[in-house]
C-alpha cells in the first residue's frame, strides 16, 4: 500500500471517529480580484497591447469542522484560472483549454492537538511549513504571495516550494522562546500526484529570544533522482516591536543537484495598521537571484500600497503599485498600478 | 525609470492622499474596541454606556463572541481590551510573546459560576463530582443523582467560551463534555433553554440568573447549591461570602487584558471600571466586586 493510500485511510478513520462526537462548523468564502493598469508601456512585461485589465485571481471556499476540543477538520476549495483544462476530446485525442476559474482541492486535512509541547499534528493535504509564518505576518495574500511562495511566478524559476502538499506535519512549542516543526510530504505539491518514491522532509526551528522578535530557520530536502538531491534553506526574522506593525526579512536559497546553479534572494516588508480593522499601509522590497551564477538575471520588485477596510472585514480595497527593475539593462522597468478588491463572507 | 511615469506616480500618490485624508482624519477620534467574553458583555456594555455619558469624547464599542475570540483579537491587534471569563492559557501567553504583545491583566469582577435547572426540578444541590458526571454524560438520568425519573438535558456553551473552558478544567478535570450537550451561543440562550426544559441543566455567570427588576432569581429558574464533595456543606453562588471565601467551589475572576500598560481612553475606561463607582455597577449586575490582592494587582498594572 503506498503512502497516499495509507494517508487517506488514516484520515478517513480519524474523521469517522471524530464525527461521532459533537462538531462546530464554520464556512467562509473569500474572493479577490484586481483592476491593474500598466503605467509603463515599454517595459519588459508591460506593453501597449495590454494596458489595463480586470483580473479575477482567487476564490476560496473554506469549511472547518471542530470535531472535538482537540480534533479539527478542514476542507478548502480553491479556484483560479491556471487550472484551465476544460475537457478531453477522446476522438480527436485533444484537450480544450481556456482561462475560466476552476476549482481544485487545496486543503483536506485533520488537525489533532495534544497538550504535550502544545503539539499539533496535521495529516492529509496540508499547509506546508515553508512560508506559513511569514505569510501570516504579511497578511496580504490578496495583494501578493510572499517572496518564496511567489518566486516562480515572478522569476519563472522553479524553487520547488508549495503552500500545500500531501503529508504529515508535527508542530510544537518547547517553551515560549523555542518552537519547532517537522514534516514529511510527497513533494509533488497539491497540483500533482506523487510521481516518484522520494519524499520531501522539512523542518523549522523558531527562536523567540525577546518579546516580539522571532528568528526562524527552515530547511527541506528531497531526492530528485538517484544521488541527486534538492535542498531549500530559508531564514526569516519576524519583528513586532511597534504595536500594530510587522517587519519581516526573508532570505532564501535553493540548491538542486539537477541544476548547474543555485537560486535565491531576499525580501523585506513592513505592514502597519494605522487604525486596526480600518486602514493599513504596506511596503515590500524583493531581491530575486534566479541564477546565482549569472547576476545579469537579477531583478527586484517593490510593492507598496494601502489596505482600506471599506466595509469592515467583509470588503477591503487595496490600491497598490508594483515596480519591477532588472539588472539586465536590455529589460526596461515595469510599473503597474493595481487596485485589489478583497471580499470575505 | 522614465520621467513620464515618475510624474504619474507622484500624481497617483497625491490622488490617494486626497482620497484617504478624510479617512485618516475620521480615525483621529478612535473608537476603543472591547471584545470577548459573553459572560462579561452585558456588564461591560453598561459600564461603557455610563463611562461615555461622562466622557463623550471617548467612544467605546463592546462586542461578545467568547473569551477565545477576544483574546485572539488582542493578539491580532484588532481590539484594545479583551474580555475573558477564564484564565489565559499558556499557549496564548506564548503567542503574545511571539507577537510582541505585552499582556496586562485586570480583574474586573468575581463570578460565582452558577449551575441552573428548571424550577420544577426537585433537586436543590449537587456535589462537584455529580456536576462533572452529568456534564461528561456518565449520569444520564436525574434519578441517579436524587432527582426525577427524567433524561438529563445538558445545556452548555461553544468551545470558544471561557465559561466552557473554565468548567472543563475546574469541574470536568479536562475530561470531555458529553456529546449530547446542546452548545448554545450565549448565557441568555442557556437560560432560555432551561426555562422551557424541565429536565434541563445549564451553567452561566451569576449575573445572568437574577431578574434585575426584582432582585430575585429569575422566575422559572433554580440556582443549585454546590458542595466540594459528598457530605460537605453546599453553598449558593448568590452567597457573596461563600464566593469570596472559596467555599462556593466554582468561583472565578473575570478578566480584561490590554497590550501593555493602558494609556489614554483605554486607561480612563479601566480606571472607571475599577473605581468604587464602576464596582457598584458590577454588584448591581449580579457579580461581586474586586477586593484584596486582586485589587492591589489591578492598581499595579495601571501604573
Amino acid at each position: 500500500m503506498d503512502f497516499v493510500k495509507k494517508l487517506i485511510l488514516i484520515t478517513a478513520a480519524l474523521l469517522a471517529l471524530g464525527l461521532a462526537g459533537f462538531a462546530q462548523q464554520t464556512y467562509q468564502m473569500t474572493v479577490y480580484f484586481d483592476y491593474s493598469h500598466f503605467i509603463t508601456t515599454d517595459g519588459y512585461l508591460t506593453s501597449n497591447a495590454l494596458t489595463n485589465k480586470f483580473h479575477f485571481r482567487r476564490a476560496y471556499f473554506n469549511y472547518e469542522n471542530k470535531i472535538s476540543d482537540n480534533l479539527k477538520f478542514r476542507f478548502r476549495y480553491d479556484a483560479d484560472n491556471t487550472a484551465n483544462l476544460t475537457s478531453v476530446d477522446f476522438v480527436k485525442q485533444t484537450v480544450k483549454k481556456d482561462d475560466k476559474l476552476r476549482p481544485f482541492v487545496k486543503h483536506i486535512f485533520l488537525e489533532y492537538s495534544i497538550n504535550w509541547l502544545q503539539s499539533k499534528f496535521n495529516i492529509g493535504m496540508i499547509e506546508t511549513m515553508a512560508f506559513k509564518l511569514s505569510e501570516d505576518r504579511w497578511g496580504l495574500r490578496s495583494v501578493a504571495k510572499t517572496f518564496a511562495d511567489g518566486y516562480k511566478d515572478i522569476t519563472g524559476e522553479s524553487i520547488d516550494m508549495t503552500s500545500a502538499d500531501m503529508g504529515i506535519t508535527w508542530k510544537g512549542v518547547v517553551s515560549k522562546e523555542l518552537r519547532f516543526g517537522l514534516g514529511v510530504h510527497n513533494g509533488s505539491h497539491y497540483s500533482h500526484v506523487e510521481g516518484d518514491k522520494y519524499k520531501k522532509f522539512s523542518g523549522y526551528v523558531q527562536i523567540v529570544p525577546v518579546n516580539g522578535i522571532s528568528l526562524v530557520g527552515y530547511a527541506d530536502m528531497e531526492r530528485q533522482a538517484e544521488g541527486k538531491d534538492a535542498v531549500t534553506y530559508k531564514v526569516d526574522a519576524l519583528i513586532n516591536l511597534i504595536p500594530k506593525a510587522n517587519l519581516v526579512f526573508e532570505w532564501l536559497q535553493y540548491d538542486s543537484d539537477l541544476k548547474a546553479y543555485k537560486s535565491g534572494g531576499w525580501s523585506a516588508y513592513a505592514t502597519y495598521q494605522i487604525t486596526a480593522g480600518k486602514l493599513g499601509i504596506f511596503f515590500r522590497y524583493d531581491n530575486y537571484q534566479p541564477n546565482m551564477s549569472d547576476s545579469n538575471k537579477d531583478m527586484s520588485l517593490i510593492i507598496a500600497g494601502l489596505d482600506w477596510f471599506a466595509w469592515g472585514k467583509a470588503c477591503r480595497i487595496q490600491p497598490n503599485v508594483w515596480i519591477y527593475n532588472y539588472k539586465n539593462s536590455a529589460k526596461k522597468t515595469d510599473v503597474a498600478g493595481v487596485v485589489t478588491f478583497f471580499m470575505t463572507f | 525609470m522614465n520621467e513620464k511615469w515618475i510624474k504619474i506616480l507622484v500624481l497617483a500618490g497625491l490622488a490617494l492622499a486626497i482620497v484617504f485624508t478624510p479617512v485618516l482624519m475620521s480615525q483621529s477620534r478612535k473608537m476603543i474596541q472591547v471584545k470577548g467574553s459573553d459572560t462579561l458583555v452585558n456588564l461591560v456594555q453598561i459600564l461603557a454606556e455610563n463611562f461615555m455619558e461622562k466622557n463623550p469624547s471617548v467612544p467605546l464599542a463592546v462586542l461578545g463572541g467568547g473569551s477565545s475570540t477576544g483574546i485572539s483579537a488582542l493578539l491580532n491587534g484588532t481590539c484594545d481590551i479583551a474580555d475573558a471569563s477564564r484564565d489565559w492559557k499558556q499557549k496564548e501567553f506564548d503567542q503574545a510573546w511571539e507577537k510582541g504583545i505585552k499582556v496586562k491583566l485586570f480583574a474586573l469582577a468575581i463570578d460565582g459560576l452558577s449551575i441552573v435547572v428548571n424550577e420544577k426540578n426537585p433537586l436543590n444541590e449537587l456535589t462537584m463530582d455529580q456536576v462533572a458526571a452529568l456534564y461528561r454524560g456518565e449520569v444520564k438520568k436525574w434519578k441517579d443523582v436524587g432527582g426525577a425519573d427524567l433524561k438529563v438535558s445538558l445545556y452548555g456553551r461553544q468551545s470558544n467560551s471561557g465559561t466552557y473552558a473554565f468548567l472543563l478544567e475546574h469541574v470536568l478535570k479536562n475530561k470531555p463534555y458529553s456529546t449530547d450537550m446542546k452548545e448554545m451561543n450565549g448565557n441568555a440562550q442557556i437560560i432560555e433553554g432551561i426555562l422551557s426544559d424541565e429536565a434541563g441543566i445549564g451553567y452561566t455567570g451569576v449575573g445572568y440568573v437574577v431578574d434585575k427588576s426584582t432582585g430575585q432569581v429569575m422566575k422559572g429558574l433554580k440556582v443549585l447549591k454546590i458542595s466540594k464533595a459528598k457530605g460537605q456543606p453546599s453553598y449558593s453562588p448568590l452567597d457573596k461570602e461563600a464566593v469570596y471565601s472559596g467555599n462556593y467551589p466554582i468561583s472565578r475572576a473575570l478578566w480584561q487584558a490590554t497590550n501593555g500598560t493602558p494609556t489614554g481612553g483605554v486607561k480612563a475606561f479601566i480606571e472607571y471600571e475599577l473605581s468604587p463607582e464602576g464596582q457598584k455597577v458590577v454588584e448591581a449586575e449580579g457579580f461581586f466586586p474586586i477586593q484584596g490582592p486582586l485589587a492591589e494587582k489591578n492598581r499595579e498594572n495601571l501604573k
